[in-house]
């Protein structure tokens, strides 16, 4: 399977993304749930994610949360926490919501990024001009993404992604220049 | 990172102000089904705070907000109120301390994860990153700690800086 990526042909790919679009289990998380014994339960979410979907933001490219994993609303937590505009809870066609976003905000496959890491991330990731999957997706994902993150899905895979774009970009520097000296909120 | 050069710098630390979202946690938010939000401290750290403190080295916290986790954190570590600073201008913030207080950038300790706290660890005499912190932050650190973030990662550096200075088998008789 081809696991082996071209850098090069993946920081041509990123230079081009508007819409950045992924799942919250696996990646954002590391797929676990814990749950003490009265039956509560809680999600662990990589704290600097949140800046790498801030950072996205605060350069021009729009997020899209589609959750289709969500147990009891925990996407819906961190998206509300990030502040995201484009949060989409209980979705059940993928494709179909990327349709839609793509002719609300006029752009093609191409200008369309995707983090995934399961089954259900696959038909996306073929058709989107930036498909990327995390350290530990399986196979099949890590097969057709143009990356795959060092960072395993819910840790930390979100900010290493938003790192690769904004640096193929030539963004990077002058948006960490603005961090260092005003915070990123 | 040199260790000898780690050591001369930690010799003049009179002050440490400490980064919490991975540095104190382990990098993780978690939220119930209810969607309160907590995080994982490491108890490690509390000793290490104890340790600084006991020896007259005080210690700060700074990040961008102060939680009400934070705040109870804090009570635990034993660090007051007024050294709980929320403020994402990190740079600014340590301007006002050292305005206030007279301390200069070498005398301070400064342990940090991210971008937001690149300006500020290369500004300080001794800068601090744990192992799992972004690789531009381990690049500028004068000391990488074994531990990763939340998992003592303040203790760590207490005993670090104690030993440079020779106070770490004094003020640990205390603690026995």
């Amino acid at each position: 399977m081809a696991l082996e990526k071209d850098l090069n042909i993946a920081k041509e790919k990123a230079t081009k993304i508007k819409l950045f679009c992924h799942d919250i289990h696996g990646v954002l998380t590391a797929n676990n749930i814990f749950c003490d014994i009265e039956g509560n339960r809680r999600y662990g979410f990589w704290h600097m994610d949140g800046f790498g979907d801030l950072s996205f933001m605060a350069n021009g490219i729009n997020i899209a949360f589609l959750d289709t994993t969500s147990i009891d609303g925990e996407g819906l937590f961190r998206a509300k926490e990030l502040k995201l505009d484009k949060f989409y809870y209980s979705v059940t066609n993928k494709m179909a919501k990327i349709e839609e976003l793509k002719k609300e905000m006029n752009i093609s496959y191409e200008e369309i990024g995707y983090l995934g890491c399961e089954i259900s991330d696959i038909t996306p990731m073929q058709k989107v001009g930036f498909p990327v999957a995390t350290a530990d997706a399986i196979d099949e994902v890590k097969a057709i993404a143009c990356y795959i993150t060092k960072a395993n899905g819910g840790r930390g895979a979100m900010r290493e992604i938003c790192e690769f774009v904004l640096r193929a970009m030539g963004k990077w520097e002058s948006w960490v220049e603005v961090v260092t000296k005003k915070g990123y909120k | 990172m040199n260790k000898a050069d780690a050591i001369e710098k930690a010799k003049k630390v009179k002050y440490v102000i400490l980064d919490i979202h991975g540095i104190m946690t382990d990098n993780t938010l978690y939220y119930t089904q209810e969607g309160v939000k907590s995080e994982a401290f490491s108890l490690h750290d509390r000793l290490g705070v104890k340790l600084l403190t006991e020896a007259g080295i005080p210690v700060a916290l700074l990040t961008t907000k102060i939680s009400r986790a934070d705040e109870q954190m804090g009570k635990i570590y034993g660090i007051p109120q007024e050294r709980l600073w929320g403020q994402g201008a990190k740079m600014a913030r340590v301007d006002q301390f050292e305005a206030e207080t007279g301390i200069k950038d070498e005398e301070i300790c400064y342990a940090g994860d991210e971008m937001i706290d690149l300006a500020v660890m290369k500004r300080v005499g001794f800068s601090v990153a744990p192992s799992d912190a972004s690789h531009e932050a381990t690049a500028v650190a004068d000391y990488v700690t074994a531990a990763g973030g939340g998992k003592g990662v303040v203790r760590e550096t207490a005993q670090f800086i104690l030993q440079a200075q020779g106070k770490w088998d004094q003020i640990t008789e205390k603690f026995k």
